[in-house]
């Protein structure tokens, strides 16, 4: 069969070449930039769903915050929930949040105790090393120096070689494997950030909660003020059988706090991020907006340079619809080559990212694509348009005889 | 013989005002099935408007064309003019208008293609009648003129056309080039019965046609 439209891609290599580039730009735009917006953002709120807690109390008006961090309610909270609500609540442990900078981005550090890492970490073991202070040594040798009543209205002085006592070493850090990698640190390497010297004692695998974490106390004491009664959150898992949101409900109101399940940080991620999702949003639609007035500027010269072999056409008795199957087919198939080269190009930005900026998340998304792989489509119908009807409206003696 | 086409009280004008040229003016003609008409006549008489009209790619500002038993005026509805132009109608041109990025036998085929049909065999055949199957892989920029032409013959013959129009097939060949064409025109005429209207300059054109018309100031003067 003769198909004109491949025959005239194929006869114009290099501008064919360039308009399916300049789809494929956006598209891989397109795919890229929400996978990377998309991925960042979902893998965070994927780390804490892995938990293996059924509900997080914040203090109130706490829950619709994404980076609650900091002293925010007692400790006490955690007993009281076991002790009180002990018909709902299997486990509770107070959490520590605190920003650190490592490998030049900031990560949110849990301060946990160590007893309580199976549920913190959804039931995930240590993949190397071990855990810190595994004996809560650092907890008691600084709960006996704070909280003892001896120590009271007293000035209590702790310095750094008190923290790093090999005795009871509180400056030990257990990280992810995707921070190992990225900062290139491993079990045994020293780590300096806030302003204090870590060792890594241990690597977690990738998903778990947080990509650093610390013993409680000394998040605590470091972060907290000194106050080492308070925490940020308190994760609780409830008995089985306990259905989560009345059990949440039950709480809220016993505890005048906020109670929300893990999965509802996903939705307030989403919500303070859908100005940024919007932006990302709008620049994909610009972007395919240029590359579809670069596939109709293009297709517009190539109907004009092509009106001889339209008026051709045209004198064989082409039809307005033949003509403009030609015109389209043409525009299909550079969107299908752009749309082909546009996913092989975000994958392979993907790739350089991941390279480059190791704790990025770019998740190419099939749905992405697809929608890119639609946008393409109506953008080469609608770029195609305007050409096709310029195409039929040639007059073909004058352009067959006088031009 | 009965009349395939007939032509009458044509009127075509171009440009307005001052610079208005009025090109044919009440031109009368009929041409029999099966006939070899050869029309002759200066530049700018009007021989080429008058072809464009009879073949239906331009309407004439007065009178009415009478293809095949059917009536084209002014007023003739396009799709009814596209019918026509892809069943009755092939066209042979002085620059051969080839699609230059097909092959010379996929021009030919585009031709069949156009019109909803396929038939390789008759392609084949068809190029091969004209000389050129051996060279129909080639597209148009790598052909010589006279097979260019040729091409352009067998694209005009691919439809199997109740008449085909050439305006001035020879005038961009060399001299026997022009002369195997006319050649092959004439035996197609003679074989298939094959209705042929041909605007030429050549007095070589003229004596190998069943009759000759001249035009002169938009009218036909002699026969």
């Amino acid at each position: 069969m003769v198909y004109l439209p491949l025959a005239n891609i194929w006869h114009h290599k290099l501008r064919s070449l360039l308009c399916a580039l300049g789809v494929g730009i956006s598209i891989c735009m397109l795919v890229a930039l929400t996978g990377l917006a998309r991925g960042s953002l979902f893998e965070n709120a994927d780390r804490w769903e892995s938990v293996g807690a059924d509900l997080i109390v914040f203090p109130r008006g706490w829950a619709d915050k994404i980076a609650n961090r900091g002293v925010g309610l007692s400790e006490k909270y955690a007993k009281l929930l076991r002790e009180k609500h002990g018909d709902l609540v299997e486990r509770a442990a107070g959490v520590f949040c605190w920003p650190m900078k490592v490998a030049g981005q900031d990560h949110v550090v849990a301060g946990v105790a160590p007893e309580q890492w199976d549920m913190i970490s959804g039931g995930k073991a240590i993949k190397e090393g071990r855990l810190f202070d595994p004996e809560n040594r650092f907890a008691k040798w600084l709960d006996d120096r704070l909280l003892s009543p001896a120590t009271d209205d007293r000035a209590v002085e702790i310095t750094e070689a008190d923290l790093r006592d090999p005795e009871h070493d509180g400056l030990e850090l257990v990280i992810d494997t995707r921070l190992a990698a990225a900062a290139g640190l491993g079990v045994g390497d020293t780590l300096h950030a806030a302003n204090h010297d870590w060792t890594i004692v241990g690597l977690a695998p990738t998903g778990v909660m947080t990509r650093i974490f610390m013993p409680l106390r000394t998040a605590q004491f470091l972060f907290g003020d000194g106050d080492v009664t308070k925490c940020t959150m308190i994760l609780v898992k409830l008995r089985d059988g306990v259905d989560a949101g009345p059990a949440a409900r039950t709480l809220r109101d016993a505890l005048k706090l906020d109670v929300i399940p893990p999965k509802a940080y996903r939705v307030t991620l989403q919500e303070h991020f859908s100005i940024m999702l919007n932006y990302v949003d709008m620049v994909n639609i610009i972007a395919l907006i240029i590359a579809f007035l670069f596939v109709m500027n293009t297709l517009y010269t190539m109907v004009l340079e092509r009106k001889r072999e339209i008026a051709i056409l045209r004198s064989c008795g082409a039809s307005g619809w033949f003509i403009l199957r030609q015109v389209l087919g043409e525009s299909m198939i550079l969107a299908a080559a752009g749309v082909v080269i546009g996913v092989a190009m975000s994958f392979g930005a993907s790739a350089l990212i991941g390279r480059l900026k190791p704790l990025l998340t770019p998740e190419l998304s099939f749905h992405w694509m697809l929608i890119a792989a639609g946008a393409a489509v109506l953008g080469a119908i609608l770029s195609a348009l305007y050409p096709a009807w310029r195409a039929t409206r040639i007059n073909m003696a004058e352009v067959l005889v006088y031009e | 013989m009965n009349t395939i086409l007939q032509a009458t009280d044509i009127h075509k004008s171009f440009g307005r005002g001052e610079a208005r040229n009025h090109v044919l003016r009440g031109l009368n003609l009929q041409v029999r099935r099966g006939e070899f008409l050869a029309v002759m006549g200066p530049s700018g008489c009007g021989k080429s408007t008058l072809l464009h009209i009879l073949g239906l790619m331009d309407q004439p500002d007065r009178g009415e064309v009478m293809l095949d038993g059917e009536t084209f005026s002014r007023a003739a509805a396009r799709p009814q003019r596209l019918r026509f132009l892809r069943e009755k109608i092939g066209f042979v041109f002085q620059r051969f208008n080839l699609i230059g990025v097909l092959s010379g036998r996929d021009n030919v085929r585009m031709s069949l293609h156009v019109r909803g049909r396929r038939d390789d065999e008759h392609v084949e055949a068809l190029l091969d009648q004209m000389g050129v199957s051996a060279v129909a892989h080639r597209k148009p920029g790598e052909l010589s003129i006279g097979e260019q032409q040729r091409i352009a013959v067998a694209r005009a013959l691919a439809h199997r056309p109740g008449i085909v129009l050439a305006d001035e097939p020879t005038g961009n060949l060399d001299t026997d080039n022009g002369l195997a064409l006319l050649d092959l025109l004439r035996r197609i005429n003679r074989r298939d019965a094959q209705t042929i209207v041909m605007i030429t300059h050549s007095a070589e054109a003229s004596d190998r046609a069943d009759r000759v018309l001249r035009m002169r100031d938009g009218i036909i003067k002699a026969e």
